[in-house]
């Protein structure tokens, strides 16, 4: 009987004991519930009317990727004609100041040079199936590819050497490396498709420049699911953006152009910066046009006075590559270094990154980089391959205009990407190589410059005059994505510094308080006038007190 | 007497004002590197393990990560740790000096300024070991000859390997006796 009470009592104790503890869990837990909305990642959930996966058209087995796009077209009757007339198409663009001929088709640039003769492989990131040569069909419908900016599935990857085709059955990739690349499905594929994600886009622009992390600085894939730190806007727990909330598509025509950026939105007083929902053909993918031309609280009202002449990007977006290392510089001349057996070479540097590869050459990477600072108007000139160059200067791939006196100029910050690349020692212009491909021409097969950059230029339909060395190239990058916390924007101390000269020290033609750019004549003749003051104000008032004291 | 006390009260004045101005400076030191940061702990790590005298790496951190998680940023900083048993022992088995354990493992930390530059620190052992007796004066002493050689750059070496992890003896009780303290 005791027992049975006993029993009974450490019943209830525990029982009593658990309510309390559930209770005090549920207190505890109970802010983090009421802040999850806030948090919650806003485009998890599809607002679509439309579920492809319940299309008839797509519920059938596609035996390639161009039969997706007809089915696709079946709807979407303009969608492949809207493709054809933007850049990610033609890779042409027409500078409207310099009426230079760029794109990729087009320049030549110190990553991985030029696209001519190496379409099959460059053409895993155009939007489309099949160029190899210049024989490409540019008006074919089903050439364009719908899937890689629009599927959500994450198996679809257009590998390079395939001319912009994913593959149709399972294969190594890199060759030699073991790794085995599925085949996606490309019923799911299509059946998956939606609005564009990061990972759509990062797809090609993460990867540009041969890898992942190479070109721009700030795009790579850390910003696939990036946390607050990297990217405050595409924070996947805050605001979550994608690409597009920004580069806002119209009739598929993505705003925010890297060959005529918009560096001065609405700086000038006459000219007022797009703002979302009105209907202009200014860029919606600028600051500004969201946070306006004074985006900075009454309290910090200086800092409005600086976004007449400084980028919002300068501040705020105070290291690039942030999230990882980024490609620094490239060398091609030191490629082509074989081991005894004739077999190529790869070394890594101490973070694990590729250092040098016979295919390419050396290379640098750093991360969390301090960009440079330039005066930038917008205006982009590029050095392209039939422009004469003096060898014996650095040569600017892209030259970026701007000074402080032209009232069109901001100060932006860039990533200059630095290498030695080829050139015709005789025209003094710059070069294609032919890298890719299993013929006897391509340098990454027979490491054989010669044979590479005639077969090059014979495909540019340029002259080449056989005798080739290796120039000094430099190329700039607008640094405009990985936006920090505002808390770690760029603080007045870190410009206006005496002894270092600050973040700006080289940026020309401005008297900038506090970076030491003060006369010292003037700075003595000054301090003389406050002295002589002081000690005529002393004089006088012991004047005055000797007099008093005197009666 | 008042001229004896007086110069008393500036002397000693004195002092306060030189230990404020430079007593930082003289407890740690910090050089310039010629390489990135993880290059230069990499290099680190090379020499320590290189040293002898007992030194092993007692791991490697990140500071910066934790920032990174808590939604900021910092620009890079490493800290490579390490530690010599020929060192720490005598001052682990005295009970007057056991405290010391605080500054164990050594660390020197690695970091870019706003500069762009990577810089090292560390802290300045002899001066420190000073202060607390002739056993810690004499070990610390012997430390730091060790830790100018743990920044003695070779540039004609390829880069090493930064060695990630933590290839000590961290982790309580239960941990390996590979190497740190």
């Amino acid at each position: 009987m005791f027992s049975k009470l006993k029993i009974t009592l450490y019943t209830l104790v525990a029982g009593a004991t658990m309510a309390a503890l559930t209770a005090y869990a549920a207190q505890v837990s109970a802010p983090a519930q009421t802040a999850a909305p806030a948090t919650a990642p806003a485009a998890v959930k599809s607002t679509s009317t439309a579920d492809h996966s319940k299309f008839k058209e797509l519920q059938k087995t596609f035996n390639s990727a161009p039969e997706v796009t007809k089915a696709c077209l079946i709807c979407h009757t303009e969608a492949a004609k809207q493709v054809q007339k933007t850049k990610h198409w033609t890779w042409e663009f027409t500078n409207p100041d310099t009426q230079q001929k760029l794109g990729k088709k087009h320049i030549i640039n110190n990553f991985c040079t030029a696209t001519k003769s190496n379409e099959k492989f460059c053409s895993a990131c155009h939007v489309g199936y099949g160029w190899e040569n210049d024989k490409f069909d540019f008006k074919a419908e089903q050439n364009v590819d719908c899937v890689v900016c629009h599927e959500s599935t994450g198996t679809y990857r257009k590998i390079p050497g395939l001319s912009g085709h994913p593959t149709y059955k399972d294969m190594e990739f890199p060759a030699h490396s073991g790794k085995i690349v599925k085949a996606p499905n490309l019923s799911k594929v299509a059946q998956s498709v939606g609005k564009t994600s990061r990972a759509n886009c990062g797809a090609c622009h993460f990867y540009g420049g041969g890898g992942d992390a190479v070109k721009h600085g700030d795009l790579d894939s850390t910003l696939k699911d990036p946390l607050k730190y990297l990217d405050v806007h595409m924070d996947k727990k805050g605001l979550n953006f994608s690409c597009g909330t920004c580069h806002m598509t119209t009739g598929h025509e993505v705003p925010g152009s890297r060959y005529a950026p918009t560096v001065t939105p609405g700086s000038q007083e006459l000219v007022a910066p797009h703002m979302r929902g009105k209907v202009d053909n200014s860029n919606p993918a600028s600051c500004q046009s969201c946070h306006g031309n004074k985006p900075h609280p009454a309290t910090m009202a200086k800092l409005n006075e600086h976004t007449d002449k400084i980028a919002c990007q300068t501040c705020h977006i105070p290291e690039f590559a942030r999230g990882q290392a980024t490609k620094m510089s490239w060398d091609w001349s030191t490629a082509g270094q074989l081991t005894p057996e004739g077999k190529p070479i790869t070394k890594k540097d101490s973070g694990g990154h590729n250092s040098y590869d016979s295919k390419k050459g050396d290379f640098t990477w750093e991360d969390h980089v301090i960009p440079e600072y330039i005066w930038f108007n917008g205006k982009v000139n590029y050095t392209l391959r039939e422009t004469k160059l003096d060898p014996s200067q650095v040569i600017k791939i892209n030259s970026f205009e701007g000074s402080p006196t032209d009232g069109k100029s901001m100060i932006w910050p860039v990533k200059v990407f630095r290498g030695k690349q080829p050139f015709d020692t005789v025209s003094n212009t710059l070069l294609v190589p032919h890298t890719f491909g299993k013929d006897d021409s391509a340098y990454w097969s027979n490491f054989d410059w010669e044979k590479s950059l005639a077969a090059g230029m014979k495909a540019a339909n340029a002259p080449y005059s056989g005798k080739h060395g290796f120039v000094e190239t430099e190329m700039s990058w607008p640094i405009t994505h990985m936006v920090a916390p505002k808390g770690d924007a760029l603080t007045c101390a870190q410009c206006h510094d005496a002894n270092t000269g600050g973040r700006l020290k080289n940026v020309k033609g401005i008297y900038m308080p506090g970076r030491g750019d003060n006369n010292k004549w003037l700075d003595m003749i000054g301090w003389s006038v406050a002295l002589l003051t002081l000690i005529g104000v002393l004089i006088h008032g012991a004047g005055r007190i000797y007099t008093h004291r005197k009666g | 007497m008042l001229k004896i006390i007086g110069g008393f009260v500036a002397g000693v004045f004195l002092v306060g004002v030189l230990t404020y101005a430079f007593a930082s400076k003289l407890m740690f030191w910090e050089i310039e590197s010629p390489f990135g940061v993880e290059e230069t702990a990499a290099r680190i790590q090379q020499n320590i393990m290189k040293v002898g005298n007992g030194w092993s790496l007692s791991g490697l951190r990140n500071p910066g990560k934790a920032v990174e998680m808590d939604g900021g940023n910092t620009l890079p900083v490493l800290m490579v740790e390490a530690c010599s048993t020929k060192y720490s022992a005598p001052i682990l088995k005295d009970d007057t000096v056991r405290f010391l354990s605080i500054l164990m493992p050594c660390k020197v930390s690695i970091y870019k300024k706003n500069d762009g530059k990577t810089y090292v620190a560390g802290m300045n052992a002899g001066l420190v070991g000073m202060l607390f007796g002739p056993l810690v004066g004499e070990v610390m002493g012997h430390v730091a000859e060790d830790q100018a050689k743990f920044v003695i750059f070779d540039a004609s070496q390829p880069a090493p390997a930064l060695i990630k992890g933590t290839p000590g003896a961290a982790g309580g009780a239960a941990a390996g006796g590979g190497g740190g303290c």
